[in-house]
């Protein structure tokens, strides 16, 4: 299931997101990079549907998000914040069986098969021995996994993470990435990340845009777009970039 | 592969016991002999032959209906406590804080003042709690920090409905201010069941509307953005559960008055003994509820032995220490 924009302006205060068209291709890992302050949470969250457009279309395979209802969107589409806080320190199990809401009805009780989506959810992403201890006792790294573990128990064809490495660990940065790879290549899941770190951003991506206050400079294949001049562009500083057995390391 | 917890069986369990020991409870002595007698002489009527007449009267008139009235009182106000709790994802929220409270009590006491009695109270009690709870739920809305803004405007809409009381109260004759003054300080002793004749169904009704909802309630815990990512219509959802929980207060205030803290405490020792999650939460603050107002109320029949006094001042009693304890051990995770 791809995404397609076409004429989002989403404006907040001082800042402008200007999107007159991109597509987020299906099956495929895209990564938002880009600044501090330069939207790429506000477009993931226009993309997710979770921040109303209102100027342009956001359409899931030819059906536009305004007019999904959240449950509808949900069984497409699923969103993993960068936090989770709540008063409740509710166990892993329980957390990650939330990600069924869109299939339990209101006044009723997870059956046997959201049960076993959630347990399968939780076992893709390595931790199904441990569902029983509460979430809050989690590492940043596990809980990281967990949401994502919560989304996949949607079993949506899309996948949106916001900034899923942040504060992590080289080690845990790389499992994640290895789990979004994963999605993107072997369950054939639209996968689309806003990253920081550049370096994983090039390593894992199909896909990379490019973004600076509020619009895209520049979007494809890593290996077709990356320059020194591109970088420089969008982050005004100098970097250099290096290629070494097939792979693309930037230097700052 | 569920596992069963002492504790819920325990709680479970308890309501019963409870309802059966208070039949017994009271002025007028009864055998737990006479009593088993004349439960079952519906069925069986040659078990009430040699059952004295107020034996039977003072159990189906009285105690019966005065026991239902704690125990869906009980249930419904600690139900309420434990589902608005979920969804304003604060342990310290309740009816009071919401001024629901506050609302249905000066909506019951305007008609039971102005109206007399053949309008039930019921009706104005639920229309005065729906406008200060949506009267605090807008003003909370439209604020950075919804959650401390949400607890002070309850503070503030309570205190503006119990001045609206006050005036009620300055206006009403003498003997009209005698009944209400003891109404208002929470009290099941209605007579018989006419007056609860609407108010239980309604309570019922909310009772097994938040039941249902109470998985559901897990997930309206999340933050409104993480919960509409997860398939839910936050804001229609949101509206029922307070909806149902307004309707459960102002049925409960209409007849017994103010009966503070059981929407706090229930919900929280639940959770201490079963951990968090709603669908053993919502349930089992329903069966303590119903056996702690149900027990409260015995020892507020009893103590004294020639007069009755108002359960609320128990609930009180034993509720405003634990909510301190409750603020001193938040203060670590909430601050």
């Amino acid at each position: 299931m791809s995404i397609l924009v076409s004429g989002l302006t989403f404006r907040y205060k001082h800042f402008t997101l200007s999107v007159p068209e991109l597509e987020i291709a299906s099956g495929r890992l895209t990564a938002i990079v880009g600044p501090n302050g330069a939207g790429k949470t506000t477009l993931l969250k226009c993309l997710s549907g979770i921040l109303p457009v209102p100027r342009g279309t956001v359409t899931l395979d030819g059906r536009d998000i305004a007019a999904l209802t959240a449950g509808e969107r949900a069984k497409r589409l699923a969103y993993v914040p960068q936090e989770h806080a709540s008063a409740f320190n509710y166990s892993v199990r329980d957390f990650v069986l939330m990600g069924r809401a869109a299939f339990v009805p209101l006044f009723s009780v997870p059956s046997a098969e959201d049960i076993r989506a959630a347990e399968e959810s939780l076992a893709f992403i390595g931790l199904g021995l441990d569902a029983g201890r509460p979430y809050g006792q989690l590492s940043s790294g596990e809980r990281r996994r967990v949401l994502i573990a919560r989304a996949l128990a949607q079993r949506p064809e899309i996948l949106v993470l916001d900034e899923p490495t942040t504060f992590l660990d080289p080690r845990h940065e790389t499992e994640l990435m290895e789990i979004a790879r994963a999605l993107s290549a072997a369950e054939r899941k639209t996968v689309l990340v806003t990253l920081h770190d550049l370096d994983l951003a090039v390593k894992y991506a199909d896909i990379l845009i490019f973004l600076k206050e509020g619009r895209i400079v520049a979007s494809g294949p890593p290996g077709e777009i990356l320059t020194e001049g591109l970088l420089e562009t969008v982050y005004e500083i100098k970097m250099s970039i290096f290629r070494h057995e097939g792979r693309t390391f930037v230097v700052k | 592969m569920k596992r069963v917890q002492p504790a819920a069986v325990l709680i479970v369990v308890l309501p019963i016991l409870v309802f059966f020991v208070s039949l017994g409870v009271g002025a007028f002595p009864i055998t737990p002999g006479q009593l088993g007698r004349a439960l079952l002489s519906p069925l069986f009527p040659s078990l009430a032959a040699g059952l004295p007449e107020a034996a039977r009267e003072i159990i189906f008139g009285i105690r019966l209906p005065r026991l239902l009235l704690a125990l869906l009182a009980g249930a419904g106000l600690a139900v309420s406590g434990a589902s608005l709790q979920a969804l304003f994802k604060n342990p310290l929220v309740n009816e009071f804080t919401l001024g629901i409270s506050s609302g249905a009590a000066f909506g019951a006491s305007l008609s039971l003042v102005f109206l007399g009695s053949r309008v039930p109270p019921q009706f104005l009690a639920f229309a005065f709690a729906v406008g200060a709870v949506l009267i605090v739920l807008a003003v909370a809305r439209s604020s950075d920090s919804p959650i401390v803004t949400l607890l002070l405007t309850g503070v503030i809409v309570s205190a503006f409905f119990s001045a609206l009381l006050s005036l009620v109260e300055f206006f009403a004759s003498p003997y009209a201010l005698q009944s209400l003054f003891y109404w208002l300080m929470g009290n099941l002793s209605s007579s018989g069941w006419g007056p609860l004749a609407l108010s239980l169904p309604l309570m019922a009704a909310g009772i097994a509307g938040l039941i249902l909802m109470r998985w559901r309630l897990n997930v309206l815990s999340m933050s409104e953005e993480e919960a509409g990512a997860l398939g839910v219509n936050v804001r229609r959802e949101k509206l029922l559960v307070v909806g149902l929980a307004t309707l459960i207060t102002a049925a409960a205030v209409s007849v017994a008055g103010i009966i503070g803290w059981v929407g706090l405490i229930v919900p929280h020792l639940v959770r201490m003994m079963v951990g968090p999650d709603n669908r053993r939460v919502v349930p089992l603050s329903a069966a303590l509820g119903a056996a702690f107002l149900m027990l409260a109320d015995d020892l507020a029949k009893t103590l004294a032995s020639s007069f009755e006094i108002p359960v609320g001042i128990f609930t009180s009693l034993i509720g405003i220490p634990f909510f301190i304890f409750l603020l001193r051990r938040s203060k670590r995770v909430w601050s």
